[in-house]
Parts: structure tokens; sequence; C-alpha cells
């Protein structure tokens, strides 16, 4: 039965503190390896935690016409023969688009409900506190109120319409402070409104949305869409799962390129540990064999000296990176992943755990470092004691 | 036992039990709780609209999965056309 023998721990603490300078050093950088790697996959991971609940409410299928290269109106009957596709369940045009507010800077992104559906109606009152969507008002998301309060305007907007002319639209309601990651920068409104602040025709839509039985088909009928009209840009929601990960993987990689410095300094303390043991150090493993210790002892000592090291690095870093990304929000790093935006939101990064993040950590700092200790040393313990001595 | 490896199981124990005791705290109070994905799947069904609103000083960031191709190179409204270089930001225009 494996036994944890003391004398070896004991043994090993005084190995480490006897160069107490290098080994404080080599503790903290792999400290602050663990910390600047884990940080980043913490908020990268919740960021992409918050995409993916939401992802799943999203359209199936989104059809829109391209026009030299830009999205165009499409028409609306389009919506009508991609329902005669068999397996679509549904096809609605759908009316949006940007608004931008110049005195703030920011870019407004309005989205057009039919004001009469009473499945809107339902959901609105679930995720805004309070609504009117009657007549001439739009529900707004908590950044857009206070841009808006920021600059006079509380209980109404005056939209410039592309003719040069106002819409003024009263402020009906507010979303819910929890959706601020998806609705801070968005206002609702009806179809009949919006198409006059967009200047579109009512056989006009920014895209379509189709909605498909068994998912299993989206492929298919994607591909038959495509078909149908080639010159139309089909997207499923396949294509925008792809696209996050595409968004997180590169944004993480730019920081994981920064912190190559640390994985530098890392590297060069695992091949100068690698490379070969000082004279001092081999003489000690000498000693320690001439005066008895086994080739077995050695490494078991130099095994549990590696582990303290790194594993409590390892701890360390972790501990240190849930309270910088969790308890402080990850100030300076976030804004890597937020980007610089006027209209700023204030949510709080939501605690995901994930064990294979925190296991990726592990495995390229703990054994990689055990494994620089034990090498050396056991090239150094297999040869005679008399010969490492001389 | 000596006191040095006291002290090192002493520290060990400390860091694990601070680590068990912040996990449970973050799971408690950070995490996201079913209303507030309820709310967000509702509002995301309502919208119909993909990507957070974490960047909006540009279309293409804020609905990147939906934007055009080219759009980055001239649908920031803030760019102005300029001939030396390819643009410029209009700082001054408010």
């Amino acid at each position: 039965m494996f036994k944890i023998n003391l004398h070896l721990i004991e043994y090993a603490i005084n190995t480490i503190l006897r160069s107490k300078t290098k080994n404080i050093f080599i503790t903290t950088i792999i400290t602050l390896l663990v910390f600047l790697l884990s940080s980043i996959f913490l908020i990268s991971n919740s960021i992409k935690y918050e995409l993916n609940q939401t992802v799943d409410s999203l359209p199936q299928i989104i059809v829109q016409n391209l026009k030299g290269g830009k999205s165009y109106d499409i028409k609306t009957k389009v919506a009508n023969e991609i329902l005669e596709i068999a397996g679509v369940a549904d096809a609605i045009p759908r009316v949006w688009g940007y608004y931008y507010f110049q005195k703030a800077g920011v870019n407004f992104s309005l989205i057009g409900i039919d004001q009469y559906e009473m499945k809107y109606k339902n959901s609105l009152t679930k995720v805004a506190q309070s609504f009117n969507l009657e007549g001439e008002s739009m529900v707004v998301g908590t950044g857009v109120q206070k841009t808006l309060q920021n600059n006079y305007y509380d209980k109404y907007f005056n939209f410039i319409k592309p003719d040069g002319g106002f819409k003024k639209i009263d402020i009906g309601g507010v979303f819910d402070g929890d959706t601020q990651l998806e609705s801070n920068d968005v206002i609702v409104m009806s179809n009949d409104n919006l198409r006059e602040i967009l200047d579109m025709r009512s056989s006009r839509a920014t895209d379509i949305v189709v909605k498909v039985n068994n998912p299993e088909e989206i492929p298919m009928i994607a591909s038959k869409i495509k078909a149908k009209y080639p010159n139309m840009r089909v997207v499923t929601n396949e294509d925008l799962k792809i696209s996050y990960a595409n968004i997180f993987d590169y944004k993480s990689g730019i920081f994981l390129a920064l912190s190559l410095i640390a994985l530098f300094t890392f590297f060069i303390i695992i091949y100068d540990k690698a490379s070969g043991l000082s004279s001092e150090e081999k003489k000690e493993i000498g000693i320690l064999k001439s005066i008895g210790w086994k080739t077995d002892d050695v490494l078991k000592e130099k095994f549990i000296e590696g582990s303290i090291i790194s594993l409590f690095a390892y701890m360390a870093g972790i501990i240190l990176s849930f309270v910088f990304v969790y308890i402080f929000q990850a100030p300076g790093i976030r804004l890597i992943f937020e980007g610089f935006s006027v209209l700023k939101t204030t949510f709080e990064l939501p605690f995901v755990f994930d064990m294979q993040t925190l296991s990726l950590i592990f495995f390229i700092t703990v054994p990689i470092y055990i494994a620089a200790t034990i090498v050396p040393s056991w090239r150094t313990a297999t040869l005679d004691a008399d010969e490492v001595i001389r | 036992m000596i006191k040095k490896t006291k002290i090192l199981f002493l520290s060990f124990s400390i860091l694990i039990i601070a680590l068990i005791l912040q996990l449970g705290y973050l799971f408690n109070t950070k995490s996201l709780t079913n209303t507030q994905i309820q709310k967000k799947q509702d509002f995301v069904s309502i919208s119909q609209m993909p990507d957070l609103a974490i960047s909006t000083t540009a279309s293409y960031i804020r609905n990147r999965s939906l934007s055009d191709t080219f759009l980055i190179y001239k649908d920031d409204p803030t760019l102005r056309e300029y001939f030396p270089s390819t643009f410029t930001y209009s700082q001054g225009i408010k």
C-alpha cells in the first residue's frame, strides 16, 4: 500500500527552502501564468455561456437579400414562396435596422414587431416592467434610456427620417435589467412606425425568418432556399453558433498571444531545470545515494518537491483569477472582450464552473513542471554514487 | 512531524478550503438563475436578434453574424472618406 513518507516531505521542504529566492520566483511565475490563462478562459467562457443560453431561441434560418455586396430590402412575398417549401413551419418578414444617434455617437438597434400579435404581448410583459406599444410608442433598453435621458429625452424621442423629417415616438416602457446584455441598445416598436423611420415600403422587409418543424431538416431547407434564390444569403442557427465560437476564439487568441511572454518565461524555467542539474544538486544526489537512498527514493523526493511548488502555485493562481474575474469583474482584461462601446452595458459576468478549462491549465503547468524536476534527477540518480560525487 | 511540514499541510488546507468556499460563494451569488435565463430567452424570442449588446459603436460589431462582408470599411458613422488615407474619424461633429 502507498504510504506517505513524512521524512521525504520534510526533506523536500528543506531542499525548497535552501534555494528560497529561486523557488519563490518560480512559484510567482507559475501563479502568474495560471492566473492569466484562467482569467482569459473564465471571461470568454462566461460570455460564451451567456450567448449559448439564448442561441436556441434564435431563428433557425434567416434569409437576406444581397445586392452589390450589401444586404438589401427583401420582398415580403418571398416569405410566401418560402412557406411552400415542404418542412417549413413559418416564414415571417422581419423589419429591423440601426439608428445612429449622432449626439451621443451610438447605434441603436431598432426592431419592429407586429403590434397586434398576442404572442408578443405575452412575452413582452415578461421582459419589460411596464410597457405600452399602442400608437406611437416604443420599448427601450436601459442603455438607450440612459443615453436619451442624458440628452434630455425623458418621455419621447425624435427620430430623423431618411427624408429629413422627424418622427416623434413616446417611450412606452423599459426592458428588464436582467436582459441588459441582450437589450441594452435595443428599441422595439411597431412595424408600421419602424417602416416610416427606415423608409421602407410595406411590401418590403429587412429579412425573412424561417421556422422549421424538424431541426434535423434545417441544412436541407437552407440549401433549398439557396437553390431557389441564389442571390440571397441564407444564415442558419448553426452558422450563428460557429460565428460565436469564432469571435471568442479570436479574442481569447489575442490575449493568449499577450500571455505568451509569461508562458515563455515558464518554459525557460522548465528548460533550465530540464537541461541538467547544477554540480551542487548532483553532489547532493550522490551523497544521498552513498548513504543508502535508492534511486526510487530520490525520485520520490523530487516528485514531492515539484508537486509542492506547482500545486501551490496552481491553486493560488486559480483562486486569484476567480476573485479577479467574478468578484472584481476583471477590470482591464474584460475590455478586450467587450470592445470599446459608447453605450456601455453594466452586466456582471455570470459564474460558470468549467472543469475542462481548469484541467487544461492544470495539465499545461503542473505535470510539465514536475517532469522537469524529476527527469534530470533521474538521469543523475541512475549513475553510480562515486561517479556523481567525483 | 516537524513544524515546517505542519505549516505546509496547513497552507495547502487553507488553499483548498478557500477554493471550496469561493466556489460555493460564486455558485450561489454570481451564477445565472433560471428566471434570469428565462427572461433572456424570452427577450431573444421577441427580438430574434443574435449577438450581445456589448459593442454598439458600429453595427458590424453588434450583429456581426448578420452584417455584410464589406461593412467594416464603410459602416461606422464616424468614418469620413478622406483621400490620402482610406478614412478619417470625424471627431468634432456631434
